[in-house]
This record gives C-alpha cells, structure tokens and sequence, in this order.
C-alpha cells in the first residue's frame, strides 16, 4: 500500500512560491469557513478554529508542494475519523449523561440524523411520503441535526464528490483507515474479488427489508459505527442482540481486518451506504483513468487501492471500477505516471495535474468545510477536558 | 352455492388480493427480488421463471383454504398455533434461500465416459430455474396478514370448492403486484449482478432465519 | 469536431462542480434543506404518534387523544393510539383518569401513573381498558414505541395498544 512508500514523485514536485500561490485559494476558504469561530465563539474555539484551519492549509500546500494527494488526504481523513467520535460522545454525555438513546428521545424527534440512513428512507418515502427515522424534519433547539439539514449538507456535498465522500467527508472511515495504516505489511494479502460486491448486496438487502419492515435496518441492526455514536438504549433480549452485532461488527470489520490487511474492509466489503454513493460517480466529471501506453501492469495500483476499486481487467479497459472513491492512492503509487487524474470528456493525455487540481479544489473545499468543522469542534472538546468551560 | 353468491364470493376474494397485494410484495419481495436477479435475464425468461414461482405459491394457497374450510372453523389472528407455523416456515424459507444462493444441492454433472447422445434433436429441455418451486410454495404459506383475513373469510364459505375457488381468486388479485417484477428481465445480466443477487439472498435468509428462530423462542419462553 | 465539444462540455463540468462547491455553504446547502422540508414528507406515525383528534382541559393540564396508529406493511408492532398529557408540571402527583379514546363519550380506559418530581425519573403506571377495543397494560413504562409511557420535555407520552381484531 502507498501508505508507508515515498511518493514516487520527486519530494518537490513544484517551487514554494507556485505551491503557496496555488494553496492560496485554500488559504482564504479556510479563513471564510471559520470566520464565524474567530468572531463569535469562546477563546478555545477560536483557538481549535485556527488550528484546524491552518492543518487544512498545510495538507493543501503539501499537496501541492509533492503533488501527492492519498498521504496528505489521509491525515486529515483519519484525524477526523478519530476525533470525531470523542466530541460526539462527549455531547451525548453533557446532554444526557449515557450514549444510549432512549425512546423517550426517539419519541420527541430528537435523533440525530445521520447520512447513512439515506438508501433506506427511498422507497417507504415514494410510496407513503413518511420517513422512517425518529428525528424531526427540521432543526430544533435540542436537534440541530435535523433530517432536511443534514439531507440538504449530504446533497449538496454529493454533487460535487460523488464518491469522493468516502474519502473526503465521512466521518467513520478515516477510523479504519487509521487502523489500516499502522501495520508496515499486511499479514492477509490475498482476499477474495466478490468481496468488493458485498456492499451492494447488503445495500439491496437493506432497502428491501426497510421498505418491507418500514424501519431503517441497516441502523437497527448492522451499523458497525453505533459503537463509537450513539444506539438504542439496550433494554430487552432484541436491543441486547443489536448492541452485541454492532461490538461484533465494528471490532471485526473496523479493527481487526484493516490492521489484517491495510485495506478498509468495512468501507469496500460491507457499507451499503458506500454502494450507494458509487452510483453518484456516474454524474461526477473526474475520474481515475490509467495510461495504456504508460501503464506496464505491474500491478502496485492494485495493491495500493484502500477498496480494491481496480481489478486487473478495469486496468486494462484503462478506469477504475465504479466504487472508486478518488483517494489518490493509486496515482501516488504508480512509477510510470499511468495511473492519472482525468476529466470526463477530455483526452487522456490531457494534463492529469488540471484534473488533480480542479478536483482537489472542490474536493477540499468540501473537506475543510465539513471534516474541519468537526475536527475544530472535537478539539475544542478536547481542550476543555483539560481547561474546564 | 348459487352463481350469484359464488361471484360475489370471487368479487370480494379478488378486492381483498388486490388491496393488500402491497403487504404480499412487502413479505414476498425480499424473497422474489434477489432471487429473480440471479437467473439469467430476458422478459420471456422471466415470464417463466415468475409463473413457476407464482404456480408454487398458488399451491401453497390452495392448500391453505383446503387446510382452514376442512378445519372446519375460522382461524382467528390470535390463534397462538399460528406462531409456530409462521416461525417453521421462516426458517424453512430461510434454509431453501439460502440453499439457492450457495446453489446447493450441486446439479449433477455428466460423469466422465458417459456418452452424450450423437445428434441433439430439437433444444435441450431447460431445467427449471433453482428454488422456483420451493420458495414459491414456502412464500405462499407464510402466514401475512392478509392471508389470514381471506382465511377467516374462505373458512366460511359453504364448500370445499367455494374456499379453494375463493383463495384462488385472491391470489390472482395479490398476484397482480407481481408484474412489475416482469422488469428486473431488463437488468443486464452480468456475474457481478447475479453475484450481488445471491449474497443479498444469503443476507435475507440470516433476516427471515433469526426472525423465524425468534418467533419460535419466543413461543417456547413465553407459551 | 465531437472530442473537442466533449473536452468543452467536460471542463465546463468541472467548473461547474467548483461553482456548486462554493456556493454549498451559502445557498446550496439551504435551498436543498428547504426543499425537503418543503416537500411534504413527515416523519413516521410510529415515531411521531399521528396527529391530534381531540383534547380536553382538566385542572391545570391538557389530555391531547391522537388518532389510532396502524403498523404500515410489516411494520412491528401493534396499532396504538396516543395520549398526551401536557404540561407535565401542570400534572397531580398521581394521575388517575378515565380517558374516552374513540370520541363515542365512553370512556375506554383508566389510567394510573405517577408523576415524579425529578423530571429524569422514569415513568411506571397501569392502563386498564374498559372495553374490548383496547389492550390492558400493567405495568406500562418505556417499553416500545406501541406501548409506552414516557416523559418528553415537559409532556407525558402514554401509548396504548388496541387489541388485535377477531
């Protein structure tokens, strides 16, 4: 895996002087996105505001800087899957004193909605203009995270990453892709292709049984990620069974496998959530292509992908498989600059870096505006264990 | 029975398959979906692999409104037999999905220096699409609500006939929802397609498997 | 002629994505909300308990009676209907009623609970039904969403099960 590797680029791909010119958009952004922090909030907040806004910065400039993206990326993914949780948990714990959710908070519409939710409110919603979700449609004082809201920040982030989200936005992946890095080698190399069709599979099963059940099932019974949010409060045989899954789940598929293989095994061989976002990247315009003139099938693109995306087949037709999530992975590992960054429509030999960059600007965008609010929040969470409020 | 009282017996049987056809799709779809899926594509194709399956469960019908008018009383909905039947036949389904999608019992293969036949006349006979007739039958005897409705009402029709008659003109107003799955032959067949139906109808059958157990532990635990 | 018009249409894409991109946190992101929120969906009975059919003052505090909450498809879970009983600081101690669920002005079942002065604590009663349309609970709490009884904020939410029809 590119984990681990030298970028296969000279260390400077471009001066500092272009690299800062070209991070300078970034730059701005970051200051844009925080500006509420700086102006309003306490002293630890605008001090997290700054720190994550600055972290932001420099990724972008090392990114340019290399012209590397999966490391750089990576960083910030797994910063923000790691950190997530302990801010969530620890506002779960102010407000109520327990991650359990119960029914009582269920019952008022206090749920916060989460995007993963998404596939399964589909078909039950065209049918019967219901939503199986025990949240409110829009934000209250005690719900910010309402449904319209945080459907709204999924749609609007979906149009421009497609797929990308699972590489820029969501805040559960980065916790595999953190296990995922540690290992120098992975000790499970080979792994079955029709794994990476499990997703779909489970993405099916889950629609048909959530239109047929009218309950979200995914979130009811195989969410591996209710073990670092929040669930339903175990009082009973069925939420004790549900609780054990979710340990079971999460411990194999979120720990276990990725220190086992260096791969995201939760986000490649289970999320139906993910599935679904990979039907986006039939609209979004970029795309990872390879080079057939280039490319001499030596096969590191292939070990490389964080969710076995590229098959040697995918390869020779010169894509990726339609579950790519545009990490950078595979580019950074390729010795022959096969692997490239492309615009659709475009021709291949157009330059890859215009495709890098007009994606990575979007991209990030999204990124720091998302991911870095949420790390900004997290930190000052941390902070405050330490500097009481 | 009059004519007139047997139409109007149809009539109703037909209304109330029409109007709780959804509840069938919504138990049955799981089942038909993935299992449809994972047969190889074409309308016609399906055509037949969806009338072998409706021809199965038309069975499990029949049998039913024979079972409920010979038993000679209605079957109210808090028949507490009812939980046994409908966690039996949970995991039955569960076993003849599950068996479908791992394509077990294997087909059996020409053993080696048996001689096929010299001068094939005509197309080979096709053999029937896997699980068509179990799973239509297992699906045809799971206990929804609306089966049970038209159960209490078949129970206490006049004959033997009247009931069988009545179950059948219900099927055909439930069967109606069915078609649309007439288009999943539009789906292009490729391995990863029917790949991704058998490992959905592996994952449905771990849901109706524990949804059945439950139902069966629970009878046992609480009587 | 068409790979040039392709290139064009492919680079006008991505400009377009960076636009959106932008303009997400400001109007993007907004409009999409209100659109949903606008879109006439709502939120499933089940969880929200259906909407209000009628309501009577008693002293100090108003009992809110829902319409009755069928499980939709195979929904798990009986029908239900609600009561609501609100404000909650409004309430006795000891809340004994006899509530009419159906609007026909007989009552169909008594309620006991008791109020607890901490508004964390949980909630236990008793519903005794007083005809065959609904279903006795004793004791009654925070069991599931069709059969509850449950303080949210400053209301009390009790949820009684009708009894399956013959």
């Amino acid at each position: 895996m590119a984990s681990s590797s030298v970028p296969v680029r000279p260390a400077a791909f471009r001066g500092v002087g272009r690299s800062l010119l070209l991070t300078l958009p970034m730059a701005l952004w970051s200051l844009l996105m925080f500006t509420p922090a700086f102006l309003h909030a306490s002293g630890v907040a605008r001090a997290s505001g700054a720190v994550v806004a600055v972290f932001m910065t420099a990724l972008f400039y090392q990114m340019m800087r290399t012209g590397t993206t999966y490391r750089w990326r990576r960083y910030f993914f797994v910063a923000l899957g790691m950190l997530f949780p302990v801010g969530f948990i620890a506002a779960l714990l102010a407000a109520r004193g327990s991650m359990s959710i119960p029914i009582e908070r269920m019952v008022s519409g206090d749920t916060p909605f989460c995007f993963m939710v998404i596939p399964m409110l589909i078909v039950p919603a065209a049918l019967t203009r219901t939503l199986v979700f025990p949240g409110s449609i829009l934000p209250t004082a005690s719900n910010p995270h309402s449904i319209a809201v945080m459907i709204g920040l999924w749609l609007a982030m979906t149009l421009v990453l497609g797929k990308a989200w699972c590489a820029y936005a969501c805040f559960f992946g980065g916790i595999e892709e953190g296990f995922a890095a540690f290992p120098k080698r992975a000790k499970i190399r080979s792994l079955d292709p029709r794994l990476r069709l499990v997703p779909w599979a489970v993405l099916l099963a889950v629609v048909l049984l959530s239109a047929a059940l009218f309950e979200p099932v995914y979130c009811t019974w195989l969410c591996p990620f209710k073990t670092v949010t929040e669930f339903a409060a175990v009082r009973n045989v069925e939420t004790a069974a549900q609780m054990a899954i979710f340990v079971a789940l999460f411990l194999v598929l979120v720990v276990a496998l990725p220190l086992l293989t260096k791969k995201r095994t939760q986000c490649g061989f289970f999320c139906p959530f993910g599935a679904f976002q990979s039907l986006f990247n039939k609209i979004n315009v970029f795309e990872i292509r390879f080079d057939r003139q280039k490319c001499v099938d030596c096969g590191l693109c292939l070990h490389a992908c964080p969710t076995m995306a590229i098959t040697a087949e995918s390869v020779h037709e010169g894509k990726t498989l339609l579950n790519c999530m545009k990490c950078g992975a595979c580019v950074d590992s390729c010795k022959k600059d096969a692997a490239v960054w492309h615009v659709k429509g475009t021709p291949l030999t157009a330059k890859p870096e215009r495709a890098r960059l007009l994606f990575l600007y979007g991209a990030w965008a999204m990124a720091t505006m998302f991911g870095g609010s949420v790390l900004a929040n997290s930190l000052a969470t941390m902070i405050h264990f330490v500097i009481p409020k | 029975m009059t004519l007139l009282s047997l139409s109007a017996s149809a009539g109703e049987a037909l209304a109330l398959g029409f109007a709780t056809g959804p509840v069938c799709v919504a138990t049955c779809g799981p089942v038909v979906l993935p299992w449809i899926l994972a047969q190889p594509g074409g309308v016609r194709g399906h055509s037949r692999q969806l009338g072998l399956f409706l021809g199965a469960r038309l069975a499990g019908y029949l049998l039913f409104g024979a079972a409920v008018w010979l038993a000679g009383a209605a079957i109210p909905r808090a028949w507490t037999g009812r939980s046994w039947l409908l966690g039996a036949v949970q995991v039955l389904l569960a076993l003849s999905l599950a068996a479908f999608a791992t394509g077990w019992p294997r087909r059996r293969r020409a053993v080696a220096g048996q001689s096929q036949p010299l001068v094939q006349i005509g197309a080979q006979p096709a053999s029937p699409p896997r699980g068509a007739l179990a799973l239509g039958f297992l699906t045809g005897i799971n206990f929804c609500p609306p089966f049970l409705v038209a159960g209490v009402r078949a129970a206490q029709l006049a004959s033997l006939s009247a009931s069988l008659l009545f179950f059948a003109v219900f099927f055909v107003g439930t069967a109606v929802w069915f078609l649309p799955f007439l288009s999943l032959g539009l789906v292009r067949r490729t391995p990863a397609v029917v790949t991704v139906a058998r490992i959905a109808a592996i994952l449905l059958a771990c849901w109706y498997g524990f949804s059945g157990l439950l139902i069966l532990i629970e009878r046992i635990v609480y009587g | 002629m068409r790979k040039r018009w392709l290139a064009v249409a492919g680079y006008v894409g991505a400009a377009l994505t960076l636009a959106i991109a932008a303009l997400v946190p400001f109007v993007l992101m907004g409009g999409i909300t209100q659109a949903v929120a606008h879109a006439g969906l709502r939120v499933d009975e089940v969880y929200t308990g259906g909407t209000v059919a009628r309501s009577f003052t008693r002293n100090g505090y108003l009992v809110s009676v829902y319409e009755p909450v069928q499980p939709r498809l195979l929904q798990r879970g009986g029908p239900f209907v609600q009561v609501v009983f609100s404000p909650a600081s409004g309430l006795p101690s000891n809340v004994d009623e006899l509530i009419d669920l159906d609007g026909d002005g007989q009552p169909d079942v008594r309620v006991r609970f008791a109020v607890p002065g901490d508004a964390r604590a949980s909630l236990h009663g008793a519903v005794q039904a007083l005809n065959s349309r609904y279903r006795s609970v004793e004791p009654i709490g925070a069991d599931s969403f069709t059969q509850l009884l449950a303080r949210t904020g400053d209301r009390i939410v009790l949820r009684i099960p009708l009894a399956p029809r013959r």
